[in-house]
């Protein structure tokens, strides 16, 4: 049964848990029917959940292993994670950094999943090397691998395409190169 | 002002500016979302928390939330219990 004692630190948990969902499924819409699934998986499961233990990084191991399970596949059918993570996030920071900010995400959404996922839980997420690795049920050593080559591969991207390959963005740029005028 | 994201530089080893400005930028990309808070929809099935007998009926009411238009509930209300961990991975 549920008890009052566990739904608060789920409730906390829900933004987190969203955003990484959004990075493993490049959608919103999908991305919160798996956090939906995800917290009734823990509700109906809570008993297996031992007190004291990480509440969020248990959430995160369940969300995990029901997208890899179900979203997978159907990811793979509408294969647009770059134009589908735009869509998922129209609003902006502030205007200067914007063009940045779209970059760093089109190269984000580029990177193989297990480099993204593991640089989200590490480097956003705030877990150790350790929980990331018990949430992926893999090696701390992988873990640390994925999340170098995702640096490595994230700063190749936009030095090398950061100038030419980003279509509107490059017209953005050069407004905004400009001095901001128009 | 301009922040140019371009940095040249042969490939190897990131630089500890490299290391950083990713590092800043992935967590702004996060916290965009973290930012958002929590949505009615997960709010409504947790207060259901306590009150187990009306799950089904948060679910239902939470997945007929505005702007979304290709829920299935039937496909949510079928999650089942008995692989909480999962059998790949």
């Amino acid at each position: 049964m549920m008890r009052s004692s566990v739904r608060d630190p789920m409730l906390a948990a829900v933004p987190s848990l969203r955003a990484f969902a959004i990075s493993l499924c490049g959608n919103v819409d999908r991305a919160d029917d798996l956090v939906q699934e995800t917290l009734l998986r823990a509700m109906a499961n809570i008993d297996s959940f031992q007190p004291g233990t990480n509440m969020s990084a248990w959430l995160f191991t369940i969300l995990r292993n029901l997208f890899r399970s179900e979203y997978r596949k159907r990811r793979r059918e509408v294969e647009d994670t770059e134009g589908a993570y735009a869509e998922s996030l129209k609003s902006h920071p502030e205007q200067h950094s914007r063009v940045e900010f779209d970059e760093f995400r089109a190269a984000l959404a580029k990177l193989p999943p297990d480099q993204r996922e593991a640089l989200i839980l590490v480097g956003a997420s705030g877990f150790s090397y350790e929980e990331a690795a018990a949430i992926c049920c893999c090696a701390v050593g992988t873990i640390k691998s994925r999340v170098h080559r995702a640096r490595t591969r994230l700063s190749d991207l936009l030095s090398i395409e950061g100038t030419d390959d980003f279509g509107p963005d490059h017209a953005t740029r050069a407004i905004l190169s400009a001095g901001g005028r128009g | 002002m301009h922040t140019d994201v371009q940095v040249r530089r042969p490939r190897g080893r990131l630089s500890l500016e490299d290391q950083r400005r990713i590092g800043d930028m992935l967590q702004r990309v996060y916290d965009e979302v973290v930012r958002q808070g929590v949505p009615d929809r997960f709010k409504d099935l947790l207060d259901q928390f306590d009150h187990p007998k009306n799950v089904g009926e948060a679910q239902a009411r939470s997945t007929q939330g505005p702007a979304k238009g290709h829920h299935e509930p039937d496909r949510l209300v079928g999650a089942k219990a008995s692989d909480n961990k999962g059998s790949r991975s």
